[in-house]
């Protein structure tokens, strides 16, 4: 796991609450399309609010990867490290 | 660095698509300053191509293709992200008479498999004898391409231009041969082909160029279509060639992450003619805030265009009312109709007359195919938008089952014939055969009527279901349902629908004999992450007892039959012709 994790997850979580909807309940392991139920358009709301709140650009070829909230948090907590 | 866009206005005379072959409107266009802009997801300028560079590049890019040992007409598939390499390579093939094509990025969260499966798909329908990726991509190309002994060369074009060239004469693609394949977006297992020649794609642009968009010399476009769609290869890198117009490019996932920086470049840059899909006027309207109108200035945007999707006028007036404040003009929208298989257009609207809606009894409509013109809101109408008339030299036709011609304003299928027609599908002549009908007409799939000489689409005639922009035949979600360990063959239906509150929704109903609770839900779920993963689009999964979904003679299932017991089931009040409203 990556260094960063923890607190990547905690601001991760965050975001995740509010383009998912309130009350929604998630752990780490949640699909965030099947289980969170994201659609199209929200999974665009997120990786911008992603984006804006680390201050980094997702690659699609980082994104194919991502099914769950781990794995997204531990996409962004790479990213974060390469600057 | 600091980094100038080219220049709108030309140093040269503008010829509108008056050129034989793309090669030859590129040794044009590369006499003069204009050229092709990209831009980041922060709006910042991050390369320049002008169409001399672009030539010179072409041409070298030619010779190194061919020092590959590729031969006259082999295909090229191309990972077309939005960069210069993907115009470099595309135009080398004209130079060197091969024939590109461009293949999708992913697109979707957690798509790695299924998106390494299309793009193998791809290799193989087009018979790709070289492949092309950016870096970042080359792993999935990597794995997509196992064990395929037709693809004889595959890299990134940094690999690519680290070859040697050969010292040929080149002999660019001549007027009857293909300039490109251009692959029809939605079926993952059997993608089609399309063969475009120079001649095809030529008229098509000049249709475009010409009548469409009176293209002057003060035009600039803006665009995040994709390269590997249709509008976003022919309308907004061919078309600005072939018009030595410059165009400023965003990436499509720059844009659907922060549409409004599309909307900026077009204030910033003074771009008159940029299109979307509906979708797109959609995201736009949705993101935009208050203090972001006071930053734009859509004035200049004279030729907003609308197609590749079903057009719902409430999604372009809320765009058009939310953008007005930023000087967008709704008189700028142009709602077009075209095809992959005509090249790109087949019909424009006349330009600065807006969206115009008609609406129709609906009944009338859907029982005896009679478009009556009713006043809007009074009983059940259908709103269905002009496409406007067919480009020079082309014709429209609509027909009922049999073929026989129907009259105006007659419900039937949508023929379309003349010069801008592919040549068929790539090796494939049941599918060709099957659209390629007598008398040189071509069979859209698509159902509407005419209206005093204007085109009105009211849905499709096959089973493709059109959601944000994409293309997803039905029969694709089927076999992914039936692929499960759950399913059995023949026992998922597919299809779209719209809900109460006028959101287009797609459903697929399985005939599943599980009992347990937590089985089925297991199905459902992964069903839909699928359908997610492969294309990004949320459906409603019902499962339900055998022997419910109704079959044909030959014991098939009937989606439209599938359709109506689903809606008789959830209780839904749905019009009969549910694409003609749900896009």
């Amino acid at each position: 796991m990556h260094p960063g994790y923890d607190e990547v997850l905690v601001r991760l979580k965050d975001h995740l609450q509010k383009v998912a909807g309130k009350g929604k309940q998630f752990s780490d392991d949640t699909d965030l399309v099947s289980q969170l139920g994201l659609d199209s358009v929200k999974v665009l709301d997120l990786i911008m609010e992603v984006e804006d709140e680390f201050d980094i650009s997702i690659p699609m070829n980082v994104l194919t990867e991502v099914h769950t909230v781990r794995d997204l948090a531990e996409a962004i907590a790479q990213l974060r490290s390469r600057h | 660095m600091n980094w100038q866009p080219t220049s709108t206005r030309n140093s040269q005379p503008q010829r509108l698509a008056d050129f034989g072959t793309l090669s030859e409107a590129l040794d044009y266009a590369a006499l003069g300053t204009t050229g092709s802009n990209f831009y980041d997801a922060r709006g910042e300028l991050r390369e320049t191509l002008p169409y001399s560079e672009l030539r010179q590049r072409a041409v070298v890019t030619a010779r190194q293709l061919i020092g590959l040992g590729l031969m006259r007409g082999e295909r090229i598939a191309i990972v077309a992200d939005t960069d210069p390499n993907f115009m470099v390579i595309f135009f080398a093939c004209q130079y060197a008479g091969l024939v590109p094509y461009a293949m999708p990025v992913p697109v979707n969260l957690g798509s790695h498999n299924i998106y390494v499966q299309q793009l193998r798909g791809l290799l193989q329908g087009g018979e790709a004898s070289a492949a092309v990726a950016p870096a970042e991509y080359l792993g999935f190309l990597e794995e997509a391409a196992e064990g395929l002994l037709s693809l004889r060369w595959r890299g990134t074009t940094e690999q690519l231009r680290a070859r040697e060239a050969a010292r040929v004469e080149l002999s660019p693609t001549r007027l009857d041969e293909p300039a490109y394949l251009q692959f029809t977006s939605g079926s993952t297992r059997f993608p089609q082909g399309v063969v475009i020649t120079q001649k095809a794609v030529m008229s098509n642009l000049r249709g475009i160029v010409r009548t469409g968009l009176e293209v002057k010399p003060d035009d600039r476009c803006a665009s995040w279509l994709p390269y590997y769609h249709d509008m976003g290869l022919v309308g907004f890198v061919l078309g600005p060639v072939v018009s030595q117009v410059s165009v400023d490019y965003l990436r499509t996932r720059d844009f659907a992450v922060r549409p409004l920086q599309w909307l900026r470049i077009i204030s910033r840059n003074r771009c008159t003619i940029a299109f979307s899909p509906p979708f797109g006027f959609e995201l736009c309207a949705r993101r935009v805030r208050g203090s972001d109108l006071a930053t734009l200035n859509l004035s200049c945007w004279r030729a907003a265009g609308v197609g590749a999707e079903m057009i719902r006028p409430p999604i372009l007036e809320s765009f058009a009312s939310r953008l007005a404040p930023a000087g967008f003009d709704a008189r700028a929208f142009l709602p077009c109709y075209g095809l992959a298989e005509a090249s790109l257009a087949v019909s424009f609207p006349a330009l600065g007359s807006g969206v115009e809606v008609m609406d129709v009894d609906a009944s009338r409509l859907s029982e005896q195919g009679l478009v009556i013109q009713v006043e809007s809101g009074s009983g059940r109408t259908n709103s269905f938008v002009n496409c406007g008339e067919p480009l020079p030299g082309h014709e429209v036709a609509v027909v009922d089952d049999a073929g026989n011609p129907v009259g105006d304003a007659r419900h039937g299928r949508v023929l379309v014939r003349g010069p801008s027609l592919m040549q068929g599908y790539l090796n494939n002549n049941e599918s060709t055969a099957r659209v390629m009908l007598a008398g040189g007409w071509l069979d859209t799939g698509d159902l509407g009527y005419l209206h005093q000489g204007h085109l009105y689409i009211t849905g499709r005639a096959h089973d493709v279901i059109i959601v944000n922009g994409r293309n997803i035949r039905a029969q694709d979600l089927e076999d992914l349902a039936e692929n499960q360990p759950e399913v059995r063959s023949g026992d998922a239906s597919a299809f779209a629908l719209t809900d109460a509150a006028g959101i287009p929704a797609v459903v697929i109903v399985v005939e599943c004999r599980l009992a347990e609770q937590a089985a089925r839900q297991a199905l459902v779920v992964r069903l839909q992450r699928l359908v997610y993963e492969g294309f990004g689009v949320r459906c409603m999964v019902e499962l339900v007892a055998s022997h419910t979904l109704p079959r044909t003679s030959s014991g098939k299932l009937s989606r439209a039959a599938a359709r109506q017991g689903f809606v008789q089931r959830a209780g839904w009040d749905q019009p009969p012709i549910a694409e003609a409203v749900s896009g």
